[in-house]
């Protein structure tokens, strides 16, 4: 990697890590550079072919995990809404302005550990993202009038979101398997903390001060765009943000030590939903767990597995069979939902879940199956990286974990290293009735 | 682990020339269309292999077939192949074979790694020429059509209920008028022979084109006629379609539903589409009006930012439906005649009466005064960038050069941008007057307690906003006063509710 033209700035940033030849080895097949600013601001580049289109991303380490305060769930979310209200630079309108000029793509999402504000556009507009970007991140200013106004989009926004089983069985969920963790609540958080955020003004003003400081974000910086040239404009904007730390305390769940069910009511007619969850450890490259699960969540519930064969294609007694595993800074969820073809039906899907988890725990995976699951795996996201907002969001992804843009590759070896012997004692370890929680969704009207 | 890692390393090289390129005709092509994109350095190949078959040609009383008859076809076995055979074929490969059906098209959509690129094509060719039309792989997708109209549209989500709601209510009577997955008491009565004449009928050398995306487009594309070339003859032509009922006043449907909020979409067809010249002018003046998921709309600006009513509210002027995550329009579903929209998010019941009255009174505002000169400026430059960024990806690209084959104009993602760069803010302005109005409109609500909403819109009941924030700034407080009497001329006689379970059946 050359860092010619850095001059000045070279002995103003501290170069962190940079991808080296390494990288013939690693699934991600671009070249990263990675710079960290005295302030602690971490600059993550990956040049990429999209000719004059860069994607422009901040992301925040903080999201709805940051939530410790009991009646403040949903800030995380809603600070998202708020950091589009404006600076004493740039209003509302005039950062509105901006982005309509540019012609950019500009949105954000948060999610239960990171919060990321993403800006597609024609590179010619760099400069002045980069301008507005650090402008917000430092000098946010808004009203209490603005703050409540916001709030009821939220409110908006968690109504359209929950005229859906799914969101509502989510949230039941997380709320019966932790008791403690922060995840209890989704990312839009508990209904009643929605309709008081009108007035919780002050807390919003502690939120920003806490988080969103340097050594809490990374800007990623993907696409068609002179590296050294963009290093220059972030020290520029973004040198004199302050450095601060806020030492955060998340509960820490404890061990679940007997099965939890719960129920909803659904007053529409609904097709019946079951969801299943264990708890699983936090998202680690150092060991094959993380990456295990992944594999064990495939082989017992991938659309190739003979469960999902049996009852969504054979017996036709479920409309749909998935499960996932987001990845976490803490531990979070093994997580099955099915869709069942009628209310009758509940008890034999579930009772076919519980017997495959059971299989996996007994029984070696074959081998080629093994090799299905690890092909799939690497396709799946060697298809995913043809924008370079594609790129932004899977390295995104990883910097909320571990602030590493190449803990990407290290999950990916993970995968690779994966045996039959890891999988049955993933399944032992965590695919266990003590540590199950269990939710239906049934639609009274049906 | 075996990884064919090399293989795996994506070049993506997408500053080569893209252009579609015309396929000499020659005695295995035949008359069968080509469209290619070639992207020489991609690791990808996409297939868009489009038929000229859409819900629009569901015979009377089989309502979904076709929507049915082409998720058999991507989602059934083959002749050679179960359907689980083919679950576990394409596994590995994370490789994805999809149809969609809209209105005037059926779109069967093929992704891959070129490693895997003959494997998927094969099956690709099994699929097209040599379904298998099972009974259990009918019984399967004919359940789930039923299930997504009956539990999922009626009961699980409001917004597209809303959305679907106006469809049919907008197009009553016309061929536009039923979901693309079809009625509830038609997809009951379908048998796999309707199926089998279906496909028989509209999947044939007459209606099909071809689109490939990748690298050595034009060998594969020689291949893929070659292949298709084994399906039957057939006809194109298409009958023209009628014109759509006329809208007297602001005609409601409320349908009644348990609910926490009010969901709300607004419409009325118009006579444009883009072969015509002021489709170009109306995508700035609707583009100010509501560009969707932005900030920059009218609608969002008043509705959202200043007034914190819901979570957004955008407009349209061709039907669009949102690619997955991205703000970008799913490409491939185009029609010969096009409505204009409103979509408004779910709002509070208590202002629900408000929330509709705003959206008219912005229309209104819109529609007698157009855009001022900075507006106008402001627009068309955002437009001009903002279109750039709508086709990134070599399937998405692929797609819109379909639709320009559909409409028969020029590469339209090409042209765009100078096109745009001609409008006048006249000729926006005069096409506003042209085309949009704001008296003669058809309003889907999904609601609780629809018949009291309706009785309170035909009696243009005051309906005040109700605030949870302090210190509105006093023009729009003097505004909503206004907005809250503004008068609404509904048609009652036009006017109804109906219950959630009454509507798709």
């Amino acid at each position: 990697m050359k860092y010619a033209g850095m001059n000045a700035i070279a002995c103003l940033i501290a170069l962190c890590a940079s991808a080296g030849p390494a990288l013939a080895r690693d699934i991600f097949p671009y070249p990263i550079e990675t710079r960290v600013l005295p302030n602690g601001l971490k600059v993550v580049m990956v040049p990429f072919d999209s000719p004059g289109i860069v994607a422009y991303y901040s992301v925040v380490r903080a999201g709805s995990r940051n939530e410790v305060e009991p009646g403040l769930s949903g800030f995380a979310h809603f600070f998202e809404h708020m950091m589009f209200r404006g600076t004493e630079r740039y209003s509302t309108d005039d950062y509105n302005k901006l982005f309509k000029e540019l012609g950019s793509d500009a949105n954000a999402f948060t999610t239960d550990d990171y919060t990321c504000y993403e800006a597609i556009l024609g590179n010619e507009g760099l400069e002045k993202v980069i301008e507005a970007e650090s402008d917000r991140f430092m000098n946010l200013k808004y009203s209490v009038s603005d703050f409540q106004q916001e709030s009821r989009a939220v409110l908006g926004e968690y109504y359209k979101n929950y005229s859906r089983p799914n969101s509502k069985l989510y949230e039941k969920l997380r709320d019966t398997a932790f008791t403690s963790h922060t995840y209890k609540h989704t990312t839009m958080g508990f209904l009643k903390d929605i309709e008081d955020m009108p007035n919780q003004y002050d807390y919003s003003l502690k939120f920003f001060d806490r988080f969103y400081q340097p050594g809490n974000v990374v800007v990623l910086i993907v696409g068609d765009f002179d590296p050294d040239r963009v290093m220059e404009l972030i020290e520029k904007y973004y040198g004199k943000w302050e450095a601060k730390t806020y030492d955060l305390l998340v509960p820490v769940e404890p061990e679940q030590t007997s099965k939890r069910t719960a129920h909803i009511d659904w007053e529409n007619p609904t097709l019946p939903y079951l969801a299943i969850a264990f708890h699983t450890p936090a998202f680690s490259t150092k060991n094959t767990d993380s990456a295990g699960l992944d594999i064990l969540s495939e082989l017992i519930f991938g659309r190739n597995s003979p469960l999902y064969q049996k009852l969504v294609i054979e017996d036709q007694s479920a409309e749909s069979i998935r499960c996932s595993i987001p990845d976490k800074r803490d531990p979070g969820l093994f997580t099955i939902i099915s869709r069942v073809k009628s209310d009758d039906l509940v008890e034999e899907v579930k009772n076919e879940i519980y017997e495959a988890i059971a299989e996996a725990r007994e029984k070696p995976v074959d081998p080629k199956k093994l090799k299905a699951i690890k092909s799939r795996i690497r396709y799946s996201f060697a298809m995913r990286l043809d924008t370079a907002g594609s790129i932004a969001r899977s390295l995104a992804h990883y910097l909320n974990l571990t602030g590493d843009p190449n803990s990407l590759n290290e999950i990916y070896k993970r995968y690779g290293e994966v045996s039959p012997g890891d999988l049955q004692r993933l399944a032992e370890r965590y695919l266990v009735k003590h540590n199950c929680t269990e939710v239906t969704l049934i639609g009274v009207k049906n | 682990m075996k990884t064919n890692h090399k293989s795996l390393i994506l070049t993506l090289m997408l500053s080569v020339l893209i252009f579609p390129l015309s396929l000499p005709s020659s005695s295995l092509a035949g008359e069968i269309p080509v469209v290619l994109l070639p992207v020489e350095n991609s690791p990808l190949v996409t297939y868009r292999i489009q038929f000229r078959v859409g819900s629009i040609d569901d015979p009377d009383g089989k309502k979904g077939l076709a929507m049915l008859t082409a998720t058999l076809l991507t989602e059934g076995g083959t002749q050679k192949r179960s359907y689980d055979e083919i679950i576990e074929y394409l596994y590995p490969m994370a490789a994805r074979i999809q149809s969609q059906v809209e209105k005037e098209v059926t779109t069967i959509i093929a992704t891959t790694h070129r490693d895997n690129l003959n494997k998927v094509y094969s099956l690709l060719m099994e699929m097209l020429l040599e379904p298998g039309f099972r009974e259990e792989d009918f019984e399967r997708i004919r359940t789930n059509l039923i299930n997504y109209l009956a539990k999922q549209l009626r009961g699980n989500d409001d917004e597209n209920l809303a959305k679907e709601a106006l469809n049919v209510f907008m197009y009553a009577g016309h061929p536009y008028g039923t979901p693309n997955q079809g009625l509830v008491s038609h997809l009951e009565g379908l048998t796999l022979k309707d199926v089998e004449t279906h496909y028989k009928k509209y999947f044939t050398k007459g209606t099909v084109t071809v689109g490939i995306a990748g690298a050595d487009t034009p060998k594969l594309a020689e291949r893929a006629l070659r292949d298709l070339g084994r399906l039957k003859d057939g006809q194109s032509k298409r009958e023209p379609l009628p014109e759509p009922s006329p809208i007297n006043g602001i005609e409601i449907l409320a349908v009644e539903k348990e609910c926490r909020s009010t969901a709300i979409s607004i419409g009325y067809p118009i006579n444009v589409t883009r072969t015509d010249p002021d489709f170009y002018a109306l995508l700035i003046a609707n583009s100010y009006l509501g560009e969707h998921r932005t900030f920059n709309g009218v609608l969002m600006i008043r509705m959202r930012q200043v007034r914190g009513l819901n979570y957004g509210d955008y407009s349209y002027i061709e039907n669009f439906i949102q690619e997955g995550r991205s703000t970008f329009p799913l490409a491939n579903i185009p029609r010969r005649q096009q409505f204009f929209s409103i979509w408004i998010r779910p709002v509070l019941h208590k202002n629900r009466h408000f929330s509709l009255r705003l959206a008219i009174w912005e229309l209104e505002k819109f529609v007698k005064n157009g855009l001022s000169r900075d507006d106008f400026e402001a627009t068309k430059k955002f437009l001009i960038n903002y279109s750039k960024l709508w086709a990134q990806n070599q399937s998405r690209r692929l797609g819109y050069l379909l639709d320009s084959k559909f409409y028969g104009t020029d590469d339209f993602l090409k042209t765009l941008p100078e096109k745009l760069q001609d409008v006048t803010l006249e000729q926006v302005n005069a096409a506003i007057k042209r085309h949009l109005n704001c008296q003669n409109l058809r309003v889907a609500v999904v609601t609780k307690g629809a018949e009291e909403f309706l009785q309170d819109l035909i009696s243009n009941k005051r309906s005040p906003i109700v605030y949870q924030a302090e210190g509105i700034p006093e023009d729009v407080l003097a505004e909503d006063k206004k907005i809250g009497v503004f008068e609404l001329s509904i048609n009652r006689d036009k006017s109804r509710v109906a219950a959630a379970a009454e509507l798709f059946e």
